[in-house]
């Protein structure tokens, strides 16, 4: 009672011995298909996510300390900030309402948005509806020609003013 | 046939049997006039081999489906068809979209026609779609082997959800400009990358120019291929899980199933895995495609295309005033089928725009994996399903009075307002 040749031993032996290697190069090529995805995603994310962008400029000048007199409160609603002035002191709020980006308007007690009836006081702190966080205030400084520009990409600490 | 001493051919019977032998290679077959030859015919048209030789009577049942799967699909083609003569004359640019909108209205040829059509059957569209969902979920058809099939179902719901969400800024009026406004901050509220996916959306970081790109290459190009390709999925599959879902009793054959005549030769169809497929004739409750579901195909086509034809006719699709980028119509409401959203965002910004659509999304695509029950298949509100059933239908309840609630009863400020 034989069971099986010597030769197909053999064969046997040999499928084995290559079944390690077959497997390490299903395992390289995979991982190799698996990095080439990720890279993939990673490459579509940088492209989509544009490098410059052509809407309004985040810095920007609006005038002189003197076209806002002590007292002033503006609300510039092309670049979405509003101008304070208290005395010699000079600070922006920002007017995009941190709920869903409606513009809040200027109201008695503060700001109010009109989309979902977020209210905030003089200092852009929520008093009701909504809105998840107070109103960013803009960092202001003074250009060496005199103007006030705002940069909208910096914010600074609530109650933090420049002053002129 | 061809013999070595066939005699030559004169260019006058060649040119005489011309139009017969074009039609021929065309068609292949003559007009078919029995059943077999109609099979057959079916089996070899490009367009018409969609369709499975035979179906179960089942299906054809009016009350079963309500031909909402179909009414889809056809509101679909009229979507790509008036989608794409709109393009002819629109431009995705921020100064020029709004008087192309008026262009569309005054100048263009069935323009406001055209455009009425369209807005009408994406409104429609997406409110078929829901209904198709709904009559799935309550004759139990998710279930297996359709699991995958619902799966799909969702995703083309949410495809559905964003191309006309994509669509809603093209005219660039008001009402647009806003309800994006307000949507890609929703988008801005999801955790990590909320941020940062609002910024890609936009382009930029407010709605402006780029959005008006994107979105515009979104809606005309990527989703509409991506809903192409996941409906033919979900049509192929349908096939392949055999046919519509029916209950237990019509899928076996007739109690008085005459004798099984095995045919001698099977094609490939004859293997093909799934439930429904026979060998030999094996006799049944279905019945030839030809004539009876083209029939009912063709009749639920020219039920959809005139009654949007005669909405279109009757009602002008809405447009606003053009952009106003510093004052927000007061209140600034997204569409209807979003309005439910709004509603929630207005208590939360997270919970209602992310958080709970997120999770009700995640268990409308695990409803088949959880629900392992295989009885009450093919029934509207089957006895056995009551539990599930009713889950579903006060979700669906919720949601429309949500809808509602933002449609009817919001005023200025987000306040409650009654409508009477």
């Amino acid at each position: 009672m034989k069971v099986a040749p010597r030769s197909h031993d053999k064969q046997l032996l040999t499928e084995d011995a290559q079944m390690p290697r077959r497997r390490l190069l299903t395992w390289l090529s995979s991982f190799g298909l698996f990095a080439s995805v990720i890279l993939a995603a990673v490459s579509d994310w940088l492209f989509f996510k544009p490098r410059v962008t052509y809407g309004p400029n985040a810095r920007f000048a609006i005038g002189k300390p003197d076209d806002f007199p002590p007292g002033t409160r503006i609300a510039r609603d092309v670049e979405r900030v509003c101008i304070v002035r208290e005395g010699n002191k000079i600070a922006a709020i920002s007017t995009t309402c941190t709920h869903l980006g409606c513009i809040v308007g200027i109201a008695d007690t503060g700001f109010a948005c009109p989309c979902h009836g977020s209210h905030y006081d003089q200092d852009g702190n929520v008093t009701g509806g909504p809105a998840p966080k107070p109103l960013p205030w803009f960092q202001v400084t003074l250009a060496p020609n005199g103007d006030i520009v705002i940069d909208k990409n910096s914010s600074v600490d609530p109650g933090t003013y420049l002053t002129v | 046939m061809s013999t070595p001493t066939q005699e030559p051919r004169t260019a006058l019977a060649t040119l005489r049997e011309l139009p017969q032998n074009v039609w021929n290679s065309i068609f292949r077959n003559p007009l078919p006039s029995t059943d077999l030859e109609r099979a057959s015919t079916s089996f070899t048209n490009f367009f018409l081999h969609i369709h499975p030789v035979k179906v179960n009577r089942n299906t054809l049942r009016p009350a079963y489906t309500m031909g909402l799967g179909l009414i889809a699909t056809f509101l679909f083609v009229i979507l790509v068809f008036t989608g794409v003569l709109l393009m002819f004359y629109y431009v995705p640019s921020t100064t020029q979209a709004y008087d192309r909108m008026l262009d569309l209205r005054g100048t263009v040829a069935f323009g406001i026609f055209l455009r009425n059509m369209h807005r009408w059957s994406a409104h429609g569209m997406v409110a078929i779609v829901f209904l198709h969902m709904c009559r799935v979920f309550f004759t139990g058809g998710y279930k297996k082997p359709r699991e995958f099939n619902w799966v799909l179902g969702v995703l083309l719901l949410l495809v559905t959800l964003f191309l006309s969400f994509t669509g809603y800024l093209l005219p660039w009026d008001q009402l647009a400009f806003w309800a994006i406004t307000v949507g890609t901050s929703i988008a801005g509220y999801a955790p990590l990358i909320g941020k940062q996916m609002q910024f890609v959306l936009l382009g930029d970081t407010t709605v402006g120019q780029e959005a008006l790109l994107r979105f515009y290459v979104l809606h005309v190009a990527v989703l509409p291929s991506v809903l192409v390709l996941l409906m033919a999925i979900h049509f192929w599959r349908i096939r392949k899980d055999g046919g519509l879902s029916r209950p237990e009793k019509a899928a076996s054959p007739a109690p008085d199933a005459g004798v099984v005549k095995l045919k001698k030769i099977y094609g490939l169809q004859g293997f093909v895995r799934g439930p429904f497929t026979k060998l030999g004739n094996v006799p049944d409750d279905s019945v030839y495609s030809w004539p009876n579901l083209l029939m009912a195909e063709l009749f639920v086509f020219v039920l959809t295309i005139s009654l949007i034809l005669v909405v279109s006719l009757a009602f002008n699709a809405p447009l606003e005033q053009p952009v106003n980028v510093m004052h927000p119509p007061n209140p600034a409401k997204a569409p209807w089928y979003f309005l439910g959203l709004q509603e929630l965002v207005s208590y939360s910004a997270f919970w209602g725009g992310i958080g709970i659509p997120g999770l009700m999304v995640a268990v409308l695509f695990l409803v088949p994996y959880i629900d392992r029950t295989t009885h009450g298949v093919g029934k509207w509100f089957a006895k056995e399903r009551l539990l599930a059933n009713t889950i579903f239908l006060t979700m669906v309840i919720l949601n429309i009075i949500f809808i509602v609630i933002g449609t009817f009863f919001r005023g200025p400020n987000w306040t409650f307002v009654s409508p009477f």
